[in-house]
């Protein structure tokens, strides 16, 4: 017998005191008067208090009621019950099967070896028992709520198979304490099945299992594990003759403790092998290898692939190419002196991602056709070409062109796209006298100037500005910039899909230095990027990552459907969210909706790369964490452990009956005294 | 009036002491007993009247001439006086304890009201014969001082009658002071219950001899004092200390009897090592039984003389 709180046992000391109540209450109760105690003071008391005890029966009901309560309190069980009811089941157990389904499952036989280890959890639930099977990756979902149901179990088991996800023990943990936490069965218990990668558990997770729920693990991890992985891919682009080469280079990481020799590459496009390179890895180290520049057409589908191992997941690397499209950029100027547009042009020269296809062309010469298949349109200190209209300008920019308004001395702008305009222009301020202009304000939440918020990136206060045409800014546009007098340096205006910006000063040395101060070039890149409403192209994605088809393929206008990696098919009702979550390693392709023909929007999903690294994670540490116990309540579900002192003492109960006991005692006690005091007599 | 005989004094009646409590006058309760008593004697236990020859002393100036005895002038040719028993009167003392114990009883009479009547017999009869009366009361201190005197046996009646059991006692301090009152020869009755160490006791009551005094004492015990006749376990409280002891009498009694009987026997020891006369008085004892007892022990000491 043992006892929960033992130090309750202390109070045996009480029942000393019905003994003393015994030997001196008693007495107490009458008192006599008497000449003197001289003689009754000199014999010896403890004869005296030896004969005293009267009622036996009396003090040993109170001794043992007494006895009884402060057992009651010292909260008793017997351990043998707690190991026979744990034995036997002693209640029913609500059972969380934690079921590890990430790619790194996929390696050898982790993965029918877990679902092993799930059927034995499953036949050893008794008939009262309840079990649910979560399936865990990055995301924990409910595969089968909680049921007896072991034939149900034990297909939802055979019916799970390896996702493309990473490992994440965290949202599974969380999962697994809220179901445990709504049960009302009295055993809880979280199984968890898996390899334990390291890096699925951080440190920072805060999963944590309450009090009375138990975690046992069942680690699948193989020791000494091989794994070849391709982590990432470069792209190197090269003009030939007048056609782009893309140069891929690729990573390949072994996780091995033995080197990995003569391991052959393979680089595929649109399913052809291209070209296969082999190499050797020193042990837990990467290698890179070059393959031979190809000419690729838009949305080419390319493969990377290493080796061969029990892991074949990650030794192949998607991609997706394509040549890279210049932004088309068209500068107007006034054709009056030269070197108008100097510093514009050597400034879009440089770009290569984007790079600027740039054609500058005097107004008198601009064509109708000026707009055609531009994006970016910069009236560099002249007046709008009459050719193009008003109209068309106004056609272009709703379009989603985007129109870069230089303001100088020479500037004008057709009052039939007035509303285009941020504000209506007004005249040249001369600022040669005194003291220059500089820029005084900056609007850092703006796109332009976002790469310039941070500290020390980008001085615009060395510009002098010796001349700017004054604008009034309408409350539609927005003030990108002003002078330091207040005067607006740059606005915005948003019209249809496009954007029109002014910059009131002129982008050569007549009115201003800017152009040679270190600034002007990543400006100018911003603001043509942002105009020509630029996004870089992401040649690969990752599992888990959701991508929003509307900005991304929103070239599709109408329905669309969506074929995953595995053949599924889904169709997107024009108007409807278009997030896709890429759950699958693969291609996925986004199509029109009835096309058959053409080459489809492609998207590469590769596994996330730290799933390759299976370096395993002690699961006694994970315990500890989660439970906040150091020991581990291994093998649980199999074999059943022994209760915990205290699931022990609150199953058997003992103390409810021993505290009954001393009651009933404390009461048969009072009904015998008081008649037993009804008989005493009295002097 | 009812009576109580007993045998163990032959032709005596003694009255119950719970009778005389009934009888508020202490004079009359004195002469009931005194004289019932004296009349059931054969002998008249007074020392003699004034008119009996005691004894002849030497003429000294201021005699009055007329006592000068001049028959034995005739034969010595001396002068001498003729000295009477009654003038030979003395005074008599009674030195009564009231402390709290005295004032327990377990009957109708507690030991101070046994001992006031006592007190007023002893008294009345002394008075009858022409002896000064006088009483102190005492406790931890002398509470009441009548000198002795032959009009002061009212006083003393009053004194008995006021007498209140209200304050512990100690014999030691007080009986020293009594001590010095006493410059001329007396009688001194001292009526206590003696609940102190027998040595201590009798070192405080030998002053009172030294100036020819004599001395005799009455030892008051009340019979739940003597027999210990208690049943049931109680706290018996101490009447002058208020101090409580647990206590089993059925467990105590032989044992508390031994001490009592023991202490009483040491002091009636002490005493009559030191010529003191001892009485013990049981409160349920009929007092002119207490008397008769106690003047047949003076008569014996008489005729020794």
């Amino acid at each position: 017998m043992s006892f929960l709180t033992p130090l309750f046992l202390a109070g045996l000391a009480a029942i000393s005191i019905p003994i003393l109540i015994h030997l001196i209450q008693r007495e107490r109760k009458r008192v006599v008067q008497f000449p003197s105690l001289m003689f009754l003071q000199r014999i010896p008391y403890h004869s005296v208090r030896r004969r005293r005890i009267r009622h036996w029966l009396l003090l040993a009901m109170r001794v043992t009621a007494i006895a009884l309560i402060v057992f009651a309190f010292a909260r008793p069980f017997f351990q043998q019950g707690a190991l026979a009811a744990a034995a036997a089941g002693g209640g029913a157990r609500e059972v969380v099967i934690l079921l590890d389904r990430s790619a790194s499952m996929g390696y050898g036989d982790h993965w029918d070896r877990a679902r092993d280890a799930a059927r034995r959890v499953v036949g050893g639930l008794s008939a009262d028992d309840r079990a649910t099977l979560v399936l865990f990756g990055r995301n924990a979902e409910e595969n089968m709520r909680a049921t007896s149901d072991r034939a149900r179990l034990l297909a939802a088991i055979s019916a799970a198979s390896v996702g493309s996800d990473a490992t994440r023990f965290g949202p599974a943990l969380k999962l697994a304490e809220s179901i445990l936490s709504r049960s009302t069965l009295q055993r809880r218990e979280a199984v968890l099945i898996s390899d334990f990668q390291k890096i699925g558990w951080g440190s920072a997770e805060d999963a944590r299992l309450s009090e009375g729920m138990t975690l046992t693990t069942e680690s699948v991890a193989s020791p000494d594990a091989t794994n070849l992985s391709v982590p990432s891919v470069t792209f190197a682009r090269s003009a030939f003759a007048s056609q782009e080469r893309i140069a891929v280079t690729a990573g390949v990481t072994n996780r091995a403790d033995q080197p990995a020799r003569d391991v052959p590459v393979t680089l595929a496009i649109d399913g052809r092998e291209i070209e296969t390179k082999r190499l050797t890895i020193a042990p837990r180290s990467s290698a890179s290898v070059t393959f031979a520049p190809f000419t690729a057409e838009a949305n080419a589908r390319g493969t990377v692939r290493a080796g061969v191992d029990p892991l074949p997941a990650d030794n192949a690397f998607n991609f997706v190419v394509a040549p890279s499209a210049p932004i088309s950029v068209a500068i107007v100027e006034n054709g009056d002196r030269t070197g108008a547009s100097f510093f514009l042009t050597r400034a879009l020269a440089i770009g290569t991602t984007p790079a600027f296809a740039v054609d500058v062309v005097s107004v008198g010469r601009a064509t109708p056709a000026v707009l055609d298949k531009r994006a970016v349109l910069i009236l560099n200190d002249t007046q709008f070409p009459s050719v193009a209209g008003g109209a068309a300008l106004k056609g272009f920019v709703e379009r989603g062109g985007g129109v870069l308004v230089v303001a100088g001395e020479r500037s004008s702008w057709p009052t039939d796209a007035a509303d285009l305009l941020p504000g209506k222009l007004g005249a040249p301020v001369d600022r040669l006298s005194g003291r220059s202009a500089t820029l005084g304000y900056l609007d850092y939440s703006h796109p332009i100037f976002e790469i310039f918020k941070a500290p020390r990136s980008g001085d615009f206060s060395s510009a002098h500005i010796f001349g700017y045409r004054a604008i009034e800014a309408d409350p539609m546009s927005r003030v990108l910039a002003r002078y330091d007098d207040g005067a607006v340096a740059m606005a915005e205006r948003r019209a249809g899909a496009g954007r029109v910006i002014v910059w009131t000063s002129t982008l050569d040395d007549s009115w201003t230095d800017f152009a040679t101060k270190p600034v002007f070039l990543p400006l100018v890149h911003q603001l043509v990027r942002y105009l020509a409403r630029y996004e870089p192209t992401t040649a690969w994605m990752t599992v888990g990552q959701v991508v929003d088809l509307a900005s991304t393929a929103a070239q599709i206008r109408g329905d669309r459907f969506v074929v995953t990696p595995a053949g599924q098919r889904t169709t997107q009702r024009v108007g409807s969210s278009g997030l896709v979550e890429l759950d699958e390693q693969g291609f996925y392709e986004v199509r029109p909706a009835g096309a058959t023909t053409g080459r489809p929007q492609t998207l590469a999903v590769n596994i996330d790369p730290s799933e390759a690294d299976l370096t395993p994670l002690d699961p006694s540490e994970l315990v500890a964490a989660v439970t906040g116990r150091a020991t581990q309540a291994a093998e649980a579900a199999v074999a059943p452990t022994p209760l915990s002192p205290a699931d022990a003492e609150r199953r058997q109960a003992l103390w409810w009956y021993l505290l009954l006991a001393g009651l009933a005692l404390l009461a048969a006690e009072t009904v015998i005294s008081n008649r037993l005091s009804q008989k005493e007599k009295f002097l | 009036m009812p009576l109580t005989q007993s045998g163990s004094v032959p032709g005596a009646r003694f009255v119950d002491p719970s009778i005389l409590a009934r009888i508020g006058n202490l004079d009359l309760l004195a002469r009931t007993v005194v004289d019932g008593f004296i009349n059931g004697l054969h002998r008249a236990p007074y020392f003699g009247a004034s008119i009996d020859f005691a004894e002849h002393r030497g003429y000294v100036a201021g005699d009055d001439i007329r006592r000068v005895d001049w028959r034995l002038f005739a034969r010595t040719d001396r002068f001498y006086v003729k000295q009477y028993e009654a003038d030979t009167n003395t005074n008599f003392c009674v030195l009564l304890d009231v402390s709290k114990s005295m004032g327990f009883k377990s009957r109708e009479v507690s030991k101070l009201e046994y001992a006031s009547y006592l007190a007023a017999c002893l008294a009345y009869l002394a008075h009858r014969q022409r002896d000064r009366v006088g009483i102190i009361t005492f406790d931890s201190e002398v509470v009441t001082h009548v000198p002795p005197s032959a009009k002061h046996f009212n006083i003393l009646l009053h004194t008995l009658d006021r007498a209140k059991a209200a304050r512990p006692g100690q014999l030691a301090d007080p009986v020293k002071k009594l001590a010095e009152h006493f410059h001329r020869r007396s009688v001194l009755v001292l009526i206590s219950d003696f609940y102190e160490d027998p040595d201590v006791v009798l070192e405080a009551i030998k002053p009172l001899k030294f100036l020819g005094n004599e001395l005799i004492v009455f030892h008051i015990l009340d019979p739940a004092e003597v027999d210990f006749s208690y049943d049931d376990a109680s706290s018996f409280e101490d009447l002058e200390s208020g101090e409580q002891l647990p206590v089993v009498p059925e467990s105590f009694g032989d044992e508390y009897r031994k001490l009592i009987a023991g202490h009483v026997n040491t002091l009636s020891t002490k005493f009559s090592e030191h010529r003191i006369d001892y009485t013990l008085v049981n409160t349920k004892e009929p007092l002119d039984r207490a008397l008769f007892g106690y003047l047949s022990a003076r008569e014996k000491l008489m005729r020794v003389r």
